[in-house]
């Protein structure tokens, strides 16, 4: 893992120089503000920096697989927000039915939603590659809504949640603020699963012969590398993740059927924003819409106090704002913040 | 053009600058760069075409004539350089703006509306033709538009007996014609013609040859002709400018360009034995 | 024009007979006299305000399709222009606007204009940011912009729309009487079915329609469909004839709109939701973007589906001590969503441009065929 760190480093900073001066002063502005928030209200900010790194922590579990099918294969896979539902559905499962206990769940029902994953690759997506994406983008529509009338028929339409496990409810004392054990968790999990997600697609040999034969099918199988087999590997790899996903969201917040298209579409924002083709523009974006989400009812209502504009104070601006900022990028910047020119444009 | 040295052999280049003021020709190229990335596909390319004049570009694979072409066209815009239409700069003029200024082209790939028929096809571009680039002309029926005129012009190009058959089915040598019958639906000056004969038979590339020597004489248009096929620019061309590496290393008429030392260089004695 | 002055000896093809150039508005106003009665007959739906609805979502349906079939750009976000036409004249109505008084004849139609020119206006400006953005992407721009007036009408900004309740008191105006479910419009003395007013508003919507497909401004979107870079090398302004289309196409959404308002007496927020938009997608492609009665087709199976199954099994339970299997299959096909959701997957796996109506047509010319063979 360390030999990786210094490349990875590099590779930041050279993305970052790309990056035009408009950005800087936007970054300082945000700076500005997010500063005035924390000064404000230290405790509430903290809180709500940790419930944003969560949600974005998620938001990139979800976006990674969408953003690997899209960035590799060209597909627009909407059925993405499925599997991330089934891994919450599931988990409930497992640990209701079965009495799994939550952390052999946490293995089992991403484990699952690969299966399913698989199964999905083979029968449609398999026929989308190469295809005109707006094909793909229907095809896997339609496959949503199957899979959400499934989840429908099996588990009920109302939202359903399993217990917590006891040694995870507490909360753990950050000096100024209480912040609850559950959620250092996830971002833990998350955390080590995103970047074990990453080095196997940019760092080793599978990940590299993938994307080779993105860029030469022929060739690549010319030299002994079964093709199909290994995008139907780098699905399943998507999957699972997505599945731990909605694992590990399940136990905080509940499934529902809903729950497939609401993700899906925030996955869709998320590598929009950090730039199709990029899979360290979809970390970056993920973190960034979810802070943005969390945090800039914080940093309105702390301007509201400091100027006396009331006005300011908005209710529930927040599920708002990935649509804007994906807006926004979309029309400032097309191609998103680290992707490359040309991509599905 | 006519005091250029017409005599055979000879090692100096034929002619690498422009013959007449690009600004003033009727279609004029002048220094045009496009550049892709680090690769340079046209470097300072300069040609200037006299009215009437059905001049050749050929050049090796690669050599940048397609990326030329389209920079002309304003289907990419130029690095560098200026594209002249009867003595006006055009290279800022959008890519639609141009068969209203009277510039047409055919494509290299068949470039169809294919599934409408040959007749609605052409009947279109006379529609856009006289209809202008935008037209909210709403409250009449397709049917009331362009028919006599679509009708003649497929008749010009061979395809009277085939204006119902869906553009899709018709034989590759006839899409092809199909494409060049609609850049003359736009009632061209300038015509630009990217390998028309290519994949066709050499029944059917003498019978285009003919075609586009016809169109010409007829209607007095200025042709550029992107082609492969030496014979066709042997037989129709008046001049010929040859492209390698982005550049245009040679112009003149066929006798003399083939003759050109720098020319048989380019195409590394493979050529010379075709020409 | 140099040729214009040879002889034109060459044949130019007929033109169509006008029953052939006709038959479109001909099957719409068939379509209109014989919807009601047969959906209301007993052996299918069996009641009557079901065909006020489809003839509502079927206009919708077919200016989105105005869009993604003839123009060749998916929005996944058209509820947005369908939930305007739904929300303006219900909070207009509502509140009154200036000097009308809430819940006038007069304010009502001040809110259709309103509603009308603001979703002109909002889709015209909203196209010319998004159009040359590629279809990808035009698609997920219309999904975020559909979302985001979502949840500010969730929000219910200064008290408008409600919120997650929608409007539903004092969003009628005076005109429009309910008695038992049964809609019926007061006009100048006389008393008219709603299903009679919807009609006629369908009928000059989609015969609107039709004539934008059929004029040359129709054609040049058909050639943007099939060739965009040949349209463009062509010389069609490809950019400003997509921006219009698409203000068309929202114009006519929120057409659909303002009747649904009367029709559910009032705005929910379903009806800028999500779903609304995914639907009309579903409705579209099912039924054959490529043709005009297309749509139509796509949202009557839809619905007609929809109303079908799911009132399967309260139409059996009388009978259900007689008959077992539809105790049985009654709660499985209450998710007739799955089974729609299969066929639409199969048909853009095999036939996306061709649908329903695409299979109808190629069966009835088969069958053409075979009557003139004999």
């Amino acid at each position: 893992m360390s030999d990786a760190t210094p490349g990875v480093v590099g590779r930041t900073q050279r993305r970052l120089s790309a990056l035009s001066p408009a950005t800087g002063v936007g970054v300082a502005l945000a700076v500005v503000l997010l500063g005035n928030a924390a000064v404000q209200e230290t405790g509430l900010f903290i809180d709500q920096a940790i419930g944003g790194l969560v949600y974005g922590m998620i938001l990139v579990m979800v976006s990674l697989g969408l953003a690997l099918v899209l960035g590799l294969m060209g597909v627009v896979n909407f059925a993405h927000g499925a599997l991330f539902m089934l891994g919450g559905y599931f988990t409930f499962t497992v640990m209701e039915s079965y009495g799994l206990p939550f952390l052999g769940a946490l293995v089992v029902a991403p484990l699952l939603v690969g299966v399913v994953g698989i199964a999905m690759e083979v029968v449609v997506l398999r026929r989308l590659y190469g295809s005109n994406p707006i094909i793909g983008l229907l095809a896997t529509f339609g496959l949503t809504l199957m899979v959400e009338e499934a989840a429908r028929f099996v588990w009920g339409a109302s939202g359903l949640q399993p217990s917590k496990p006891g040694y995870l409810t507490g909360g753990t004392d950050l000096v100024v603020t209480q912040v609850g054990t559950y959620r250092l968790f996830t971002v833990f999990v998350s955390a080590l699963s995103v970047v074990a997600v990453y080095y196997l697609i940019t760092n080793t040999d599978f990940g590299l012969s993938v994307r080779a034969g993105v860029q030469d099918g022929e060739m690549t199988e010319f030299v002994g590398v079964n093709l199909p087999v290994r995008f139907t590997a780098m699905f399943f790899l998507g999957s699972v993740i997505a599945g731990l996903g909605g694992a590990l969201r399940v136990v905080e917040f509940g499934v529902d059927p809903g729950t497939a298209e609401e993700f899906v579409i925030l996955a869709f924002v998320v590598v929009v924003i950090g730039g199709v083709g990029s899979l360290f523009g979809s970390v970056v974006a993920g973190l960034l819409v979810g802070w943005a989400q969390f945090l800039v009812p914080v940093v309105l209502s702390s301007l509201a106090v400091v100027t006396g504009i009331s006005a300011l104070e908005i209710q529930g601006v927040g599920r708002l704002i990935p649509f804007l900022v994906m807006i926004v990028v979309l029309l400032v910047r097309p191609r998103g913040l680290f992707g490359e020119e040309g991509l599905l444009e | 053009m006519s005091d250029e040295v017409t005599t055979g052999r000879t090692d100096r280049p034929a002619s690498v600058e422009p013959e007449t003021d690009p600004q003033s020709a009727a279609l004029g190229v002048e220094n045009l760069t496009r550049t892709f990335g680090e690769v340079v596909a046209v470097d300072g390319a300069s040609l200037a075409l006299e009215s009437g004049e059905l001049r050749a570009v050929i050049g090796p694979n690669g050599a940048g004539k397609t990326t030329l072409f389209n920079c002309v066209m304003g289907t990419l815009d130029p690095t560098a350089g200026s594209v002249y239409l009867d003595g006006r700069d055009i290279t800022d003029a959008p890519e639609q703006r141009r068969p209203h200024l009277g510039m047409a082209r055919s494509f290299q790939s068949n470039q169809l509306f294919a599934e409408q028929t040959v007749f609605e096809n052409v009947r279109l571009v006379v529609q856009t033709a006289r209809r202008g680039a935008f037209s909210m002309d709403l409250f009449r029926s397709h049917y009331d538009v362009g028919r006599d005129r679509a009708a003649e012009i497929a008749e010009t190009v061979g395809l009277g007996s085939q204006l119902e058959s869906a553009a899709k089915n018709l034989p590759h040598g006839d899409q092809r014609r199909l494409g060049i019958a609609m850049a003359l639906a736009t009632d061209p000056e300038v015509l630009l013609l990217d390998e028309p004969t290519s994949g066709m038979s050499p029944g059917a590339t003498t019978q285009t040859a003919q075609l586009i020597e016809d169109i010409r004489d007829d209607r007095g248009l200025t042709v550029v002709l992107v082609e492969h096929d030496m014979d066709v620019v042997l037989s129709v061309s008046d001049r010929i400018s040859v492209l390698d590496r982005g550049r245009v290393i040679a112009t003149g008429p066929p006798e003399e360009v083939q003759g050109d030392r720098t020319v048989q260089d380019a195409y590394l004695g493979g050529m010379r034995e075709e020409l | 024009m140099s040729a214009d002055s040879e002889t034109p000896a060459s044949r130019v093809p007929d033109t169509p007979s006008a029953f052939e150039q006709y038959r479109i508005p001909l099957g719409l106003v068939v379509l209109v006299l014989f919807l009601r009665p047969v959906v209301s007959s007993d052996l299918l739906l069996g009641f009557e305000a079901i065909a006020n609805r489809m003839l509502i979502i079927m206009l919708f349906v077919a200016a989105f399709n105005l869009l993604f079939g003839f123009t060749g750009l998916l929005s996944f976000g058209h509820a947005m222009f369908f939930g305007f036409g739904v929300y303006v004249p219900a909070i207009v109505v509502l509140n009154g606007l200036g000097g009308l008084a809430p819940g006038g004849s007069v304010t009502f139609f001040a809110g259709v204009a309103l509603a009308l020119l603001s979703v002109g206006v909002f889709s015209y400006l909203l196209a010319l940011l998004i159009v040359g953005k590629g279809e990808i992407y035009f698609a997920l721009l219309t999904l975020a912009v559909s979302q985001a007036i979502y949840f500010i009408a969730l929000r219910d900004p200064w008290g408008l729309t409600g919120g997650s309740n929608g409007l539903t008191r004092g969003t009628l105006p005076e005109f429009v009487e309910q008695t038992r479910g049964q809609i019926t419009i007061q006009a100048f003395g006389a008393s008219v079915d709603w299903y009679w007013v919807v009609a006629v508003v369908f009928l000059l919507a989609m015969s609107g329609l039709w004539q934008v497909v059929r004029s040359p401004f129709g054609r040049t979107l058909i050639a943007i469909r099939d060739n965009e870079q040949l349209a463009r090398a062509m010389g069609i302004d490809t950019t400003r004839y997509k921006v219009w289309s698409l203000t068309f196409s929202g114009l006519l959404s929120a057409m659909a709109g303002v009747l649904l308002e009367i029709n559910n007496s009032g705005a929910a927020i379903e009806n800028l939701g999500v779903l609304t938009s995914g639907d009309t997608v579903l409705m579209a492609v099912l039924g054959g973007i490529n043709y005009f009665f297309g749509p139509i087709t796509g949202a009557f199976t839809w619905l007609f589906v929809e109303d079908f199954l799911t009132d399967f099994e309260v139409w059996h339970i009388p009978t259900t001590e007689l008959a077992i299997v539809s105790v049985d299959l009654g709660p499985a096909l209450q998710f007739w969503q799955f089974f729609l959701g299969a066929l639409f997957v199969v048909v853009v796996l095999t036939s996306p441009e061709e649908g329903i109506w695409g299979y109808v047509r190629t069966l009835g010319a088969g069958v053409k065929r075979r009557l003139e063979e004999r």
